[in-house]
C-alpha cells in the first residue's frame, strides 16, 4: 500500500513537472515569436511573410494584417511610420494617359516627383518614367538619347518623350508571370503583388516599353524623404529581388487625386484621367489630337498616347 | 524490400572506386563547394553583385540554362535508336545517356533557381497552393516539361536497372509506353525553352519562327559531342564495351545537325543583313557592334570559326572516323554552341532596349564561380550515376537476397 | 441605234427651267435689299451683336486665383492718382519688363485696361478682371483657349474627378514674356549600382528657346 502511495507521489510529481515543461515550451515559443530575429522582424511576423498569400486570395482580414507587417517592417527597415491602405479600384472609371510631346520640355521634373512619391530606392536605377531626347522629325527609338544632360533643355533640334508603363489592355507582362504575380486591376493598371513575385524578370523580357524595373538591391529611402502615404498595390516599400513599374499613382488616384509625375510638369504636358468619362480631358484629347502610342503593332493596346499640336 | 537494397547497393557502388575516382569527385565537390559559398553571398547582398541590370536583365545564367536543356534533350539521340530501331549496340549505352540527361536537366533548373530574385518564393509556383500560371506563361510549361522529363529520366532507368539488378527481365509493355513519351517529351522541353524566348514581340532578336528549329539543330550537335566524349572517357576509365558504331552514329548525327544548324545560322544572318532594318539591331550588335558597343562580337567570331571548322571535319569521312579528330571536332562544337547558344543567344536580345538604349553587360566573379559549381555539381552527379548505372550493366551488381523479391 | 426620232423631248423642260431660274435670281436680289435695310438699321443695336459665351461644350472650369500671386496689385493705389497716357512708348521704372509679346504687334494698353488699371481688357475694350486672364488671352490666341476650355492644354490641379480647377494662362506663362524659357533639367538616370555606364552622358548643346509658341 506505501507503494502504490509512492507510486501515486512520483505520478504527480511527474505530472507537475511534465506540466511545468510544456509550460516553459509554450512561453519561450511566445517570447521567441515575439523576439526580433531576421533583421528585428519578429518570428511571427517573418512567418506570417512567408506564407503570406497571393493578394487576390486573402480575406479582407488577411490584408488587415498583411498592412500592418507592411507597416511594422517599414518602421524596423527605415524608421518611419508609414500607413499603407488598400484603397479599392473606382466604379466606372478605367484610367488613361496622354502626352502632349509639343509641351515636354526635357525637365525630368515628372521623373523626380515619381522617385519621391512612389518610394523608389534613391540607388537602385529604378525610375519608373525615363524621359527620352529624340531627334526633331526622326521617331526610331534607337536614335534616342537617355542621359542627355545639356545646360538647358529644350535643345535644338530634339523633342522629348516620357515613357513610362503604358498599363496596357493586352499587357505580355501579364502573360509571361508563372506565378500571377502581376494582373490588371479593374481600374486599368497592371499591378504587381510585391509580396507574391519570385524575382525572375521574364515580364521584364516581355514588355516592349522598357517599363518594368527591378530590385537588384534592397532600396534605400532616406526616413525624412519617406512618403508615408502608401498602398499595398503602389507605393509601399518594396522588398529586394522583386519587379516593380508605374502604377499610375494608385494610392492617389484612386483617391481622386492626379499623379504625381502630372503635378510635378510645370508645362502642363501631361493629361490625366478617366477613360470611360465623356466629358473627360483625356477623351477630348482622343477624340480631338493626332494622338498615336508607341509601338502599336505589336498589339498591346496601351492606354498612353501621345499627341503634339 | 529489394527496393531499398537496390539503392543502398548502388549507392554504395558510388562511393567505392581507385584513388583517381576519389580525386575526381574530391575536386568536384571543392568547386560546388566554392560555388555555393558565393551563391550564399548572392543570396545575402541580392543579385546586385551580378553584372545583370534593367537593360539586360538575363545573363550568365540563364545562357547556361539554354544550353543545358539542350543537352539534356540530346538524349533522345540514344533512346530512338536504342528503343524504336533496336539498336542492340546502343542500348548498352542508353542509360548512361539517360543519366547525363538528369545531370542536365538538374544543372538546368539549378540554373534557373539561382537566378531568382526571390528563391525563397518557389512554393509560389506550386499549382493550388500557390499559383501557377499555366498554360498562359511559357515560364510555367517551363516548369512542367522540365520536372516531367527529370521524373521521366529518373523513373525509367530506376526501372530498368531494378530489373536488371534483379536479374529479371524488365516488361516491355510496361515501359515502352514511357520511352515514347520520353522522346517527345525531350522535344518539348527544347521547344518549349525556345518558345519561352521566341514569344516575346518585344525582342525581335528572337522573336523569329526558326528560333525552335535552331535549337533543335544545336541541340542535336551539342548533345551527341558532349555524349562521344563522356563515353570515350568511359571506355577508358571504366573499362566499359562502348562499341565503335555507337559512336559513328552519334557523329554521324552530329555532322547533320551541325549542318542544320549552320544552315539556321546562315539564314538568320541573311534575313536580317540583306535590306536591314531596325529590328537587325541586335544581330548587328552581336556580330558587327552597334555604336562602338561590340564586347560580344569577338566571342560569336570564335564560336563561328569553331562550329565551321567542326562541321568540316565531320563532313570528312576519313576524319570523322579517325578518333582525334573525332574528339577535336566534338569540343569545337560544344564550346562553339555553348557561346552561340548561351551568352550569344541571350544577351543580344537585350541590347538593344525596346527604348533603344545599348547598355553592355559582363558576367561577375559571383555569376562565373556559381556557374562553375553548378557545372561541377552536374558532372559530380552525372559520375555518381553512371558509376551505379556501368556497374548494373555489367551485371557487377546484383541482388543477392531472398528470392521472394518482389518484381513486376 | 438611237435616231432622232428617239430622244425625248426637252424644249419644254428647258423653259421652265429657264423661268424658274429668273423668279429665284430675281427673288434674291429683293430679298437682299430688304435684308440690307433691315441690317443697317441693326448696326447700331451694339447689343444684339454676337458676343463670345465661352465654348459649346465646354465644362464648368473653377480657375485658381492669380490675384494672390501679383506682386503689385492692385494696380490703382499707384494710377488712381496718375494721369493715362495712351501714346505708345517705352516705359520705365517699375514697368520697365519690356514685352517680348507679338514681335512689336501689342503693347500694355492692348491688353491693360486704359483707365481701369485693376483689370486688363478684351479686343472690344471690356473690362477683364485679372483672375479672369484667360478671356483676355483667348482673344488672340483662340485654339489655344479652346484647348485650354476643354483641358487638355495648361495644367489641371489637385483631382482628376469631381471640379475641374485649372491654372490660369498667366500662372504658367509671363504675359510679358509668354516662352518658356529654358532651363537646366533634372540629372539624367542613374545605371545600377555597381555598373557604370561605357559613355558620359549626352551634354549636348545648350540652346535657347527658339520655339515660338503660337
Amino acid at each position: 500500500m506505501s507503494d502504490k502511495a509512492d507510486s501515486k507521489e512520483e505520478k504527480n510529481k511527474f505530472e507537475m513537472a511534465r506540466r511545468s515543461f510544456l509550460r516553459g515550451i509554450g512561453m519561450s515559443a511566445a517570447a521567441t515569436a515575439a523576439t526580433p530575429a531576421w533583421g528585428g522582424q519578429t518570428f511571427s511576423d517573418a512567418f506570417a511573410d512567408f506564407f503570406q498569400k497571393h493578394y487576390q486570395r486573402m480575406s479582407a482580414e488577411e490584408i488587415e494584417e498583411a498592412l500592418e507587417r507592411i507597416e511594422r517592417k517599414a518602421s524596423l527597415r527605415y524608421g518611419v511610420k508609414i500607413d499603407c491602405a488598400n484603397t479599392p479600384p473606382q466604379e466606372g472609371v478605367v484610367f488613361g494617359y496622354a502626352i502632349n510631346i509639343s509641351r515636354c520640355q526635357g525637365y525630368r521634373d515628372c521623373v523626380d516627383a515619381c522617385v519621391k512619391e512612389n518610394n523608389l530606392g534613391r540607388d537602385s536605377q529604378v525610375q519608373y518614367i525615363r524621359v527620352l531626347q529624340m531627334d526633331r522629325g526622326d521617331t526610331n527609338l534607337e536614335h534616342s538619347e537617355h542621359y542627355y544632360d545639356p545646360a538647358e533643355v529644350p535643345v535644338e533640334g530634339k523633342y522629348y518623350m516620357p515613357v513610362q508603363c503604358m498599363q496596357c489592355d493586352d499587357p505580355p507582362c501579364v502573360k509571361a508571370c508563372p506565378v500571377e504575380a502581376t494582373w490588371m486591376e479593374p481600374d486599368g493598371v497592371v499591378v504587381v503583388d510585391y509580396d507574391w513575385c519570385i524575382g525572375c524578370r521574364y515580364c521584364m523580357t516581355a514588355c516592349p516599353y522598357w517599363a518594368r524595373h527591378f530590385n537588384w538591391t534592397e532600396p534605400e529611402i532616406p526616413a525624412e524623404e519617406m512618403n508615408p502615404d502608401t498602398h499595398f498595390l503602389g507605393n509601399r516599400p518594396r522588398p529586394r529581388g522583386v519587379v516593380e513599374k508605374c502604377h499610375f499613382c494608385l494610392q492617389r488616384t484612386r483617391k481622386g487625386r492626379l499623379p504625381a509625375c502630372q503635378e510635378a510638369c510645370p508645362t502642363g504636358a501631361r493629361i490625366f484621367g478617366n477613360l470611360l468619362d465623356p466629358d473627360s480631358e483625356i477623351r477630348y484629347v482622343l477624340a480631338n489630337k493626332q494622338v498615336f502610342r508607341l509601338k502599336e503593332d505589336l498589339g498591346t493596346e496601351p492606354k498612353f498616347w501621345y499627341y503634339s499640336d | 524490400m529489394a527496393v531499398i537494397r537496390f539503392i543502398y547497393d548502388s549507392g554504395r557502388e558510388m562511393l567505392r572506386g581507385p584513388r583517381e575516382y576519389w580525386l575526381w569527385l574530391m575536386i568536384l565537390s571543392a568547386v560546388v563547394a566554392y560555388g555555393a559559398f558565393r551563391y550564399a553571398e548572392q543570396l545575402s547582398t541580392g543579385l546586385v553583385v551580378t553584372g545583370m541590370s534593367d537593360q539586360v536583365s538575363w545573363g550568365f545564367y540563364i545562357a547556361n540554362f539554354a544550353f543545358l536543356v539542350g543537352i539534356a534533350a540530346a538524349a533522345v539521340l540514344l533512346v530512338i535508336p536504342a528503343y524504336i530501331f533496336h539498336r542492340k549496340d546502343i542500348k548498352e549505352v542508353v542509360l548512361v545517356g539517360e543519366g547525363m540527361a538528369v545531370a542536365a536537366v538538374t544543372m538546368a533548373i539549378m540554373f534557373v533557381v539561382v537566378d531568382l530574385g526571390r528563391p525563397d518564393r518557389l512554393w509560389h509556383m506550386i499549382p493550388f497552393i500557390g499559383r501557377f500560371n499555366w498554360p498562359t506563361s511559357l515560364l510555367a510549361w517551363d516548369v512542367v516539361v522540365l520536372s516531367g522529363y527529370l521524373v521521366l529520366n529518373l523513373a525509367i532507368p530506376f526501372y530498368l536497372l531494378y530489373t536488371r539488378y534483379c536479374g529479371k527481365e524488365a516488361s516491355f509493355r510496361l515501359y515502352f509506353p514511357f520511352v515514347v513519351l520520353a522522346m517527345f517529351w525531350a522535344i518539348s522541353i527544347h521547344t518549349v525553352t525556345a518558345f519561352l524566348f521566341s514569344a516575346n514581340p518585344a525582342r525581335p532578336f528572337w522573336h523569329t519562327a526558326l528560333l525552335g528549329p535552331r535549337f533543335i539543330a544545336s541541340a542535336f550537335a551539342s548533345g551527341p559531342a558532349l555524349i562521344i566524349l563522356t563515353l570515350e572517357i568511359i571506355r577508358k576509365v571504366a573499362s566499359y564495351n562502348v562499341r565503335q558504331s555507337v559512336i559513328d552514329t552519334l557523329a554521324l548525327i552530329m555532322a547533320t545537325a551541325m549542318q542544320i544548324n549552320l544552315f539556321f545560322v546562315g539564314a538568320e544572318l541573311f534575313t536580317d543583313f540583306y535590306n536591314e532594318g531596325a529590328h537587325a539591331a541586335s544581330i548587328h550588335y552581336l556580330f558587327l557592334g552597334l555604336d562602338g558597343f561590340n564586347s560580344l562580337q569577338p566571342w560569336i567570331w570564335f564560336a563561328l570559326t569553331l562550329n565551321v571548322t567542326a562541321v568540316v571535319i565531320l563532313m570528312i569521312n576519313p576524319l570523322r572516323a579517325n578518333p582525334v579528330y573525332l574528339n577535336v571536332a566534338c569540343v569545337l562544337a560544344f564550346i562553339g554552341i555553348w557561346i552561340e547558344k548561351g551568352m550569344g543567344l541571350v544577351i543580344p536580345g537585350f541590347v538593344p532596349t525596346p527604348l533603344g538604349e545599348i547598355f553592355e553587360y559582363a558576367p561577375t566573379g559571383v555569376e562565373l564561380s556559381v556557374a562553375a559549381g553548378i557545372w561541377a555539381f552536374g558532372v559530380l552527379m552525372f559520375t555518381l550515376l553512371a558509376k551505379a548505372v556501368i556497374a548494373i550493366e555489367q551485371g557487377k551488381l546484383r541482388y543477392s537476397g531472398n528470392s521472394r523479391s518482389a518484381l513486376l | 441605234m438611237k435616231t432622232k426620232r428617239d430622244q425625248p423631248d426637252f424644249g419644254y423642260l428647258s423653259k421652265a427651267l429657264n423661268a424658274g431660274a429668273g423668279l429665284a435670281s430675281a427673288a434674291v436680289i429683293a430679298s437682299f435689299f430688304l435684308l440690307s435695310t433691315v441690317r443697317a438699321q441693326d448696326a447700331t443695336k451694339t447689343d444684339e451683336m454676337i458676343r463670345f459665351e465661352g465654348y459649346p461644350g465646354a465644362p464648368e472650369v473653377e480657375v485658381v486665383p492669380r490675384k494672390d500671386e501679383l506682386f503689385f496689385f492692385p494696380c490703382d493705389q499707384c494710377h488712381a492718382s496718375m494721369e493715362p497716357n495712351p501714346e505708345i512708348r517705352p516705359l520705365d521704372t517699375m514697368h520697365d519688363t519690356g514685352i517680348d509679346h507679338g514681335r512689336g504687334r501689342i503693347w500694355c494698353l492692348s491688353c491693360h485696361d486704359f483707365e481701369k488699371r485693376d483689370y486688363l481688357r478684351t479686343l472690344l475694350g471690356e473690362p477683364v478682371d485679372f483672375d479672369d486672364a484667360y478671356i483676355v488671352c483667348g482673344g488672340c490666341h483662340a485654339n489655344r483657349h479652346k484647348d485650354w476650355a476643354f483641358g487638355v492644354h495648361g495644367k489641371r490641379v489637385a483631382n482628376w474627378a469631381g471640379t475641374r480647377t485649372q491654372y490660369n494662362c498667366t500662372h504658367c506663362h509671363n504675359a510679358h514674356s509668354p516662352a518658356i524659357p529654358a532651363r537646366p533639367p533634372k540629372p539624367p538616370p542613374p545605371v545600377r549600382a555597381g555598373l557604370k555606364r561605357e559613355r558620359d552622358a549626352d551634354h549636348g548643346e545648350s540652346s535657347t528657346n527658339s520655339t515660338e509658341q503660337e
